[in-house]
């Protein structure tokens, strides 16, 4: 049975009394001592595949593909990917942007987070044999379509946060093929930039009921010098729902995020 | 049941360190070398994203107020780990840890929020988001 956040007040007791107990002294555990500098949060790299999520059964649909259908955890990047290789004006940016403490993220601005990008938050799929959709529960708070149902790309006259998306089954594995982004959103805090060429692949994979396996490549030739893979994972939310999340109702980071600046 | 099932993911809540999340780097808002501790009455709440944040009159020796602005994690995150609008309301007495903002006065992210009887109350900044 799903709980619903607002079934849930014995956990606030619980969690209020255990907290205490568990909290880490912040002196104990924050980085910045004597001025010495913090590592830039964008350089921060993974170190640890996640928890796995429940073991079972993959569920299927009704025609026998995988269904994704569920809430997943936000995606994680997992170690051991190597670096991407960029252009060099790709990669003095993106130096620039991580050594700024990534102050211009666009993210923080609460525009969409484009693809590939890993939202914070949970993601519900819901799937049907024609279409898939992401329903993102933050950072924003937002939908993303994948048609099932058509081999063609769309002509892109305006270019978009997430592209056009256009998926196909290669086994158990769902690929999905967008194009057509604008190049207003970072892939990650680090700053990782990319150009209107920007082609990504994503293979989804549910590996069994709770894990799902995804493989990010990414194109651009007018940014980096050959793809970049990513291995990624994310793991089923058995207990939430997806909840709201409302960026811009009170975001006044804005004019405060001044990174090196100040 | 459903009582049951909400106490134990209130314990895995606490125990699975699920790490915290931000729309935001932490250091290019605040800094981990200004450190700060006040002790002052609660004026405001804002339970909304991309943060939740509240508002403490502090004095200073002199009795001179000052209405400071905290932020918190986002109230997303927050539910999940049991807390709730009223969980700190207008009136408390807080003394609050947390990191001054680098360029707004005023400002700082609140780490440990500590009530006169010691119980903590919020937890998650976005000094604990995942960097990715």
């Amino acid at each position: 049975m799903r709980m619903r956040y607002l079934s849930v007040m014995p956990a606030a007791v619980a969690a209020l009394s255990l907290l205490a107990l568990s909290w880490t002294p912040v002196s104990a555990q924050e980085k910045g001592k004597n001025g010495e500098k913090t590592p830039y949060p964008g350089a921060v790299r993974p170190t640890k595949a996640p928890p796995p999520g429940p073991p079972g059964p993959v569920p299927h649909m009704q025609d026998g593909k995988p269904d994704f259908s569920g809430i997943w955890n936000a995606q994680r990047q997992l170690p051991g990917d190597p670096e991407p290789e960029m252009l060099p004006w790709a990669a003095a940016l993106t130096k620039q942007r991580t050594e700024n403490y990534s102050a211009d993220d666009p993210e923080a601005r609460c525009v969409p987070g484009g693809v590939p990008r890993a939202t914070p938050y949970h993601v519900q799929m819901v799937q049907t044999p024609a279409l898939l959709l992401f329903l993102f529960e933050g950072n924003i708070h937002t939908f993303r379509q994948v048609f099932l149902d058509r081999k063609e790309h769309l002509k892109i006259t305006e270019p978009l946060w997430y592209g056009d998306s256009i998926g196909h089954w290669e086994g158990d594995t769902l690929v999905v093929d967008t194009i057509g982004f604008n190049d207003k959103f970072w892939f990650d805090m680090a700053g990782h930039p990319h150009t209107t060429q920007l082609e990504v692949i994503e293979r989804y994979r549910r590996r069994d009921f709770g894990n799902l396996d995804v493989e990010v490549t990414i194109k651009d030739p007018g940014a980096y010098t050959k793809p970049w893979v990513q291995h990624r994972v994310a793991t089923l939310e058995t207990d939430w729902d997806v909840l709201e999340y409302v960026c811009n109702e009170n975001n006044q980071d804005p004019g405060r995020l001044v990174g090196d600046k100040h | 049941m459903k009582n049951k099932l909400a106490l134990i993911a209130g314990l895995g809540l606490v125990f699975a360190a699920v790490p915290l999340v931000a729309h935001h780097s932490f250091e290019a808002e605040y800094d981990f070398n200004k450190p700060l501790n006040v002790t002052g009455t609660v004026t405001k709440v804002e339970w909304m994203n991309p943060h939740a944040r509240f508002y403490v009159d502090v004095k200073d020796k002199d009795g001179k107020v000052t209405n400071w602005n905290f932020e918190l994690g986002p109230v997303n995150i927050l539910l999940r780990q049991g807390w709730r609008k009223n969980s700190l309301k207008p009136g408390d007495e807080v003394t609050v840890e947390g990191f001054l903002a680098k360029d707004a006065d005023g400002l700082a992210n609140a780490r440990k929020v500590t009530l006169p009887d010691g119980r903590r109350v919020f937890g998650g900044s976005s000094a604990d988001a995942p960097k990715q």
